[in-house]
């Protein structure tokens, strides 16, 4: 799918956010929603109980795993074949894309149905397929919309969140040449009918991995509507793109990831279906793929190995919780980050894998390092510290706003020198009555253009906090001469003792 | 099924390619983790559940109440049955009732011995992969009633487990307008970990290709939150509780 439409907006995240923030509709859906994803996330994991040990399991399973993901991987790729399974390795987005077309060639696929797949978004493979003849039909019912849209996903768990009924009635009736009404059941109904021709008919069916099982070389997929069934089912051929740090070393440890995956995206206590599935189909059975791919991409992953700020990143189980409980992304919603990947997890992640700050260097502020990301994190990734470390490399590259980093050089220089400070504080008091209206300050202009566009600057007290320090200053020492005899003596002994060298430590009585 | 010789060998050039790159790719990431490879399996000294959670096992009956009140919160039906008799009387009642005309079962031995054929008398009914000359992904997708005894269920998801065989095929859980599991008891468990452990025993080699947990009916909210049912797969489930 190319990404058009969704990009035209603007070249900033700021441009972008303001498209989205004049969008009504989108806002209060993205709102409605990721309030919903997240109470229903709050909820599940209160019900399940001692939350916090449990994601700490999973981030110490995580970390195991990508710490001995050299042993891991070659194990899973070892056993994946012995299944019967071609793998592949890809080291960028385009060898992931020719070992993939060229599969579907060999194939003489006409058609390619697929389940929900972020990778093969990163690697914008709909659209290559389409390039060579090759129709790429997206089954999941919020994917196909947005396909028809030609359109990306907004969420990573509800990727047409930020359309409603009436613009998919108007997408779909489009589709079917024939007015359908605005009601889920019919649109839903619609879909399911058009699809199961899809399924039936298709060469190829296509999916991500939401993990990847070392010891068995098994592949892990969770989703509600069964269409990663189908694809998995009914083409001849099977091909999975995963990315390289899907793995898990045993269906033990998948226990902790389908407690914790199912519970943070959605709040449900499992998706209605979880499926292994090891290898093609056997000789003697009846269905199932009889030629089965999987695609091991790299595409910047392996950069975060090693990097003691970023390494943590490819714990991520792909939740989506991070945006729920995102105070910027439920204002803007997905397409303002302009990556494949939204939300905090995106802000971080794109950087991440392009190791390209300059050209993604907004995405970092459009954050307000609140920690909610964090909180919200199943795996416990610290993506609110990764936004600041991604920030500070932004500044080390030189990529910083050239009038902040002169004005944080005159804070130095007026904050270093008391009488300097003194006297800027008494012109600012002096010539901010040109401006103050109501108390506050509303001009936008020069330095203060940025903050005004959205709020009201107050305006300097009349006497400021060290202008009073003098009157307040005195006060606290009358009032130390109030205070009563036996403590006042207790305290000028310990200043004492403090002076002498004893003390200190060592006064457990 | 047999694939041509251009295409095996096709395959086999791919293969090769791919053994050739694998040890640069894992290299590289030894690389990367600053060290030589690791060769050998690591000590993993948190693999699987929490220890306190492997010790949890509800009794039979409160495993039995969860595991309905759980289906039902996920939007499926169950029946609790004393019998594989009554599991009958209650399929052939519901396929009357919903005039099923078409139906698929698995190859199982429990339902080998059933006689369901015998209770639906007016519905077209299909074996599972009985003749090899049949198409039998269309089979399925034509049923109206899918038929499948559960190889485990987990009570405190709401969950079954389905696993492919010659005998047991994906599709008559997945393309059918309505599935019917029968769950015996004894293989009603409380937690997925439970489940999850036997294919770690069981080892690579001796897994099927396709394991399935199901909880409920095909289900999305992609459309303004609004959920709707039987997406893709099937939108009516019992799951029905046998001994």
């Amino acid at each position: 799918m190319s990404a058009t439409g969704t990009q035209a907006g603007g070249a900033t995240v700021k441009e972008r956010a303001e498209l989205a923030l004049n969008n009504d509709f989108l806002r209060k859906a993205v709102k409605f929603t990721t309030e919903r994803l997240r109470a229903g996330k709050e909820n599940a994991a209160a019900d399940h109980g001692n939350w916090d040990d449990w994601r700490e399991r999973g981030r110490q399973i995580r970390l195991h795993t990508i710490a001995h993901l050299d042993y891991y991987l070659n194990l899973f790729a070892d056993n994946a074949r012995a299944n019967g399974v071609h793998v592949h390795f890809a080291d960028t987005a385009a060898e992931a894309v020719k070992i993939s077309l060229d599969i579907a060639k060999h194939a003489q696929a006409k058609t390619v149905v697929k389940s929900k797949s972020m990778v093969t978004e990163e690697l914008h493979l709909n659209h290559a397929l389409e390039e060579i003849g090759v129709e790429a039909i997206e089954t999941d019912l919020g994917e196909y919309i947005i396909q028809l849209a030609g359109e990306t996903p907004s969420h990573i768990i509800i990727p047409a969140i930020h359309k409603n009924r009436y613009q998919i009635a108007e997408l779909l009736s489009a589709d079917a040449g024939e007015t359908l009404a605005p009601d889920t059941q019919v649109l839903a109904g619609f879909v399911r009918r058009k699809l199961r021709e899809k399924f039936l008919e298709a060469d190829i069916g296509m999916t991500g991995c939401n993990f990847a099982i070392a010891e068995t070389g098994s592949m892990v997929l969770f989703e509600n509507e069964g269409n990663a069934r189908m694809v998995t089912t009914v083409p001849k051929t099977q091909i999975t793109l995963m990315g390289m740090e899907r793995i898990i070393p045993s269906f033990a440890d998948l226990e902790v990831m389908a407690t914790l995956l199912p519970r943070s995206a959605t709040g449900q206590k499992l998706t209605v279906y979880m499926s292994g599935i090891t290898g093609p189909r056997r000789d003697a059975d009846a269905d199932g793929p009889e030629e089965m791919h999987i695609v091991i991409v790299d595409n910047g992953r392996s950069l975060q190995l090693g990097d003691p700020e970023f390494q943590e990143l490819l714990n991520c189980i792909r939740c989506g919780a991070c945006l729920n409980a995102c105070p910027v992304y439920r204002h803007i919603g997905g397409h303002a980050y302009g990556g494949t990947y939204s939300g905090p997890i995106g802000a971080v992640l794109t950087p991440a894998l392009k190791k390209n700050v300059a050209e993604w260097d907004d995405i970092a502020n459009a954050s307000s390092l609140c920690g909610a990301c964090y909180e919200a994190c199943p795996v416990k990734i610290p993506l609110h510290e990764m936004l600041i470390y991604l920030r500070r490399r932004k500044l080390e590259a030189g990529r910083g706003d050239k009038m902040e980093a002169l004005g944080m050089k005159g804070f130095a220089a007026v904050m270093s020198n008391a009488k300097r400070y003194r006297a800027v504080v008494k012109l600012g008091q002096l010539g901010q009555k040109l401006v103050v209206r109501d108390g506050g300050i509303r001009v936008k202009l020069g330095p203060l253009k940025g903050w005004n566009t959205y709020r009201v600057t107050p305006s300097l007290p009349k006497a400021s906090f060290r202008q009073q320090w003098k009157t307040m200053e005195e006060e606290i020492r009358h009032g130390l001469q109030d205070m009563d005899p036996a403590v006042k003596s207790r305290m000028e002994q310990i200043v004492k003792d403090r002076e002498s060298g004893k003390g200190g430590h060592g006064h457990h009585g | 099924m047999a694939k041509s010789e251009e295409h095996q060998s096709w395959l086999a050039e791919l293969d090769a390619k791919s053994r050739a790159k694998q040890a640069g790719f894992i290299d590289g990431i030894s690389g990367k983790l600053k060290r030589p490879r690791v060769t050998a399996p690591p000590a993993h000294p948190y693999r699987g559940a929490p220890d306190f959670w492997k010790a949890f096992e509800w009794p039979l009956e409160e495993r039995i109440a969860k595991f309905q009140a759980n289906f039902k919160a996920a939007g499926g039906h169950t029946e609790r049955l004393a019998s594989m008799e009554d599991a009958r009387a209650f399929i052939a009642g519901k396929a009357a009732e919903l005039s099923a005309r078409y139906v698929i079962r698995q190859n199982q031995p429990e339902l080998n011995g059933l006689g369901l054929e015998d209770a639906m008398p007016d519905a077209a009914f299909s074996v599972w992969n009985s003749d090899p000359q049949e198409h039998w992904k269309a089979r399925a997708a034509e049923a109206d009633f899918g038929i499948v005894v559960a190889d485990y269920a987990a009570a405190y998801t709401g969950s079954v487990t389905v696993l492919s065989s010659k005998d047991k095929g994906r599709s008559v859980s997945l393309l059918p307008t309505v599935l019917m599991v029968i769950i015996p008891l004894e293989r009603l468990h409380t937690r997925l970990g439970e489940i999850l452990i036997d294919f770690d025993r069981a080892g690579r080699e001796h897994l099927p290709a396709g394991i399935h947990f199901i909880s409920g009916p095909s289900r999305s909210a992609d459309i303004e939150n609004d959920l709707t049912i039987g997406v893709h797969g099937p939108g009516v489930v019992y799951a029905l509780l046998v001994g």
